[in-house]
This record gives C-alpha cells, structure tokens and sequence, in this order.
C-alpha cells in the first residue's frame, strides 16, 4: 500500500454523524422553505380545532339564551301594559257602576 | 338592484305585519312622544319566548298560558309632555278599522272629568275569538294593543291579578258594558 491508497482510505472512511445533526437538517430546511415561499410555517396544536368547535357552540348557545331572554322580557312588557290597561278599564267601569 | 331591494324590504314588512289584524299609523306621534314603547311580537318570537318563561313563577306561567296560541302581540304607547299631541283624527283612524261585523266594542268608556278614554273590542271569526284590541286615551298618554290569535279571556283578565294589579272582574264578550 502506498501513500496515495493510504490516504484514499482515511478520507473515505465511514464516520458517525454528530448527535444534533436530525435536528440541524430539520431546522435549516424548515427555515429554507419558509424563506423561499415568503410565508410563515407554523405547527398548530391538534387541540386548536376541538378548542374553537367547543368555543363557537358554547357562543352561540349562550347567544341564542340572551336572544331568549330578550324575547322573554318584551313579551313580559307587553303582557304589563295590556294588563294595566285592561285593570284600569276594568276599574273606571265598576266605578261608573249605579 | 334598487326595485329589487324595495321588493325584499315590502315583502319582508309584509311577514312582519302579517299577523297584525289592523294598521296603527301612529308612526307621526313618535316625533312629538317623551316616551314611546313599540313592541312587535310575531307567533315564532311568542313560542320562542315561552321556552324561557319560568312555569313557576306565577306572572310568567300566566304569560306562558295566554301566548300559547297566539299569532302575534302588537303594543304601542306614547307619553307625551303636553296635553293635546295627538288628535281624534289619530284614534278614529284606528277604530274605523275595527268596525262589524268582523269587530265587536266589548267595553266603552269615556270621562269627561279627567278627558280619559278606552275602549275594548273583540274579533269574532268561526264563533270564537281571534283578536283584541284596545285603545286607551289620556289627556297625555295614547295606547293601542293588538293582541291577535285565539284569546282566551278568562286568561287575559286574570292577567289583571298579575304583575302586582289587583284582582278584578272579568269581562264578558258579548256583554257591552256602556257606563257613560
């Protein structure tokens, strides 16, 4: 073996790559593609989607309870003032009784 | 796009005062009014609204009882801060619309002490009631209510035990009271 195969063999010689390099390769390629598209990429949580249905059923059952009460209390005006006038028709009437 | 809208708007109007059984037009009164309370209620907001009515409170078990069966409730009062705001012309054009045989004045009354008015009617359609109205008139307050649908008058007189009025008498169709 002479010196040339020699140093063949060390600079093609298998090696381990160091622990963070996954991690490395992973960060540089998000940051590339992120670059290169001119967007941000983020990584909801996969509770996000659970989060907002639970979020828009509990607003509108709690909009649909306002719009309830809301009926309810016109209803309640209205059936007062009817009642207060037909009471005071009712008292006039038995007033002006012989 | 214009005729278009002003088609959506009528029609909608149209479903709105469909179940009212006479126009009010009072709508000039507003301007001159201190205080006007206009209340609209259609038979989907009526049953909607029952489902929030507490059956055990007794006021709201009562309302409960009446709007069941009822196409709508129409109200609308004006307070005024000087006598003379509105005139008779205001009220007739309200009462020529309740006129026989589809209405009938249950209850008339009239003070010229105090220049008070009111006057109950009733609708009559297939030997039952479908409506009431009344018109009551101060010398600064004018009120006119459209109750429509099947009404019970039994229940709508035991409403005067409610809401902290006292009890009184009920009012008997057919029996026109005229105590002037």
């Amino acid at each position: 073996m002479d010196w040339l195969e020699e140093e063949l063999r060390q600079a093609l010689e298998r090696k381990d790559p160091p622990p963070d390099f996954a991690a490395r390769v992973a960060h540089a390629t998000r940051v590339d593609s992120a670059a290169g598209s001119g967007r941000v990429v983020r990584v909801w949580p996969r509770w996000l989607p659970v989060a907002a249905a639970v979020l828009l059923m509990a607003g509108g059952a709690a909009y649909r309870e306002h719009r309830g009460r809301v009926a309810k209390e016109r209803v309640m005006v209205a059936m007062r003032i009817t009642a207060d006038q037909l009471n005071h028709i009712q008292a006039r009437v038995r007033e002006a009784k012989p | 796009m214009k005729p278009i809208r002003s088609m959506l708007l009528a029609a909608a109007l149209a479903w709105l005062l469909a179940a009212q059984q006479f126009k009010f037009n009072l709508e000039h009164l507003e301007a001159k009014s201190s205080d006007t309370v206009d209340i609209s209620l259609n038979s989907s907001t009526l049953q909607f609204a029952a489902k929030f009515l507490d059956s055990k409170d007794p006021d709201e078990a009562e309302v409960k009882k009446l709007i069941n069966g009822l196409e709508g409730i129409y109200v609308k009062t004006f307070s005024f801060k000087s006598e003379a705001a509105y005139s008779i012309a205001d009220i007739e054009g309200v009462r020529k619309q309740l006129r026989a045989p589809e209405w009938s004045r249950i209850v008339r009354f009239k003070s010229a002490e105090d220049g008070e008015s009111a006057e109950v009617y009733v609708r009559n359609a297939d030997k039952r009631i479908s409506g009431v109205a009344i018109i009551a008139a101060g010398p600064k307050q004018l009120t006119v209510v459209n109750i429509a649908g099947s009404v019970d008058l039994d229940s709508l007189s035991d409403l005067s035990g409610h809401f902290g009025l006292p009890k009184l008498d009920t009012v008997q169709p057919g029996k026109p009271k005229k105590p002037e």
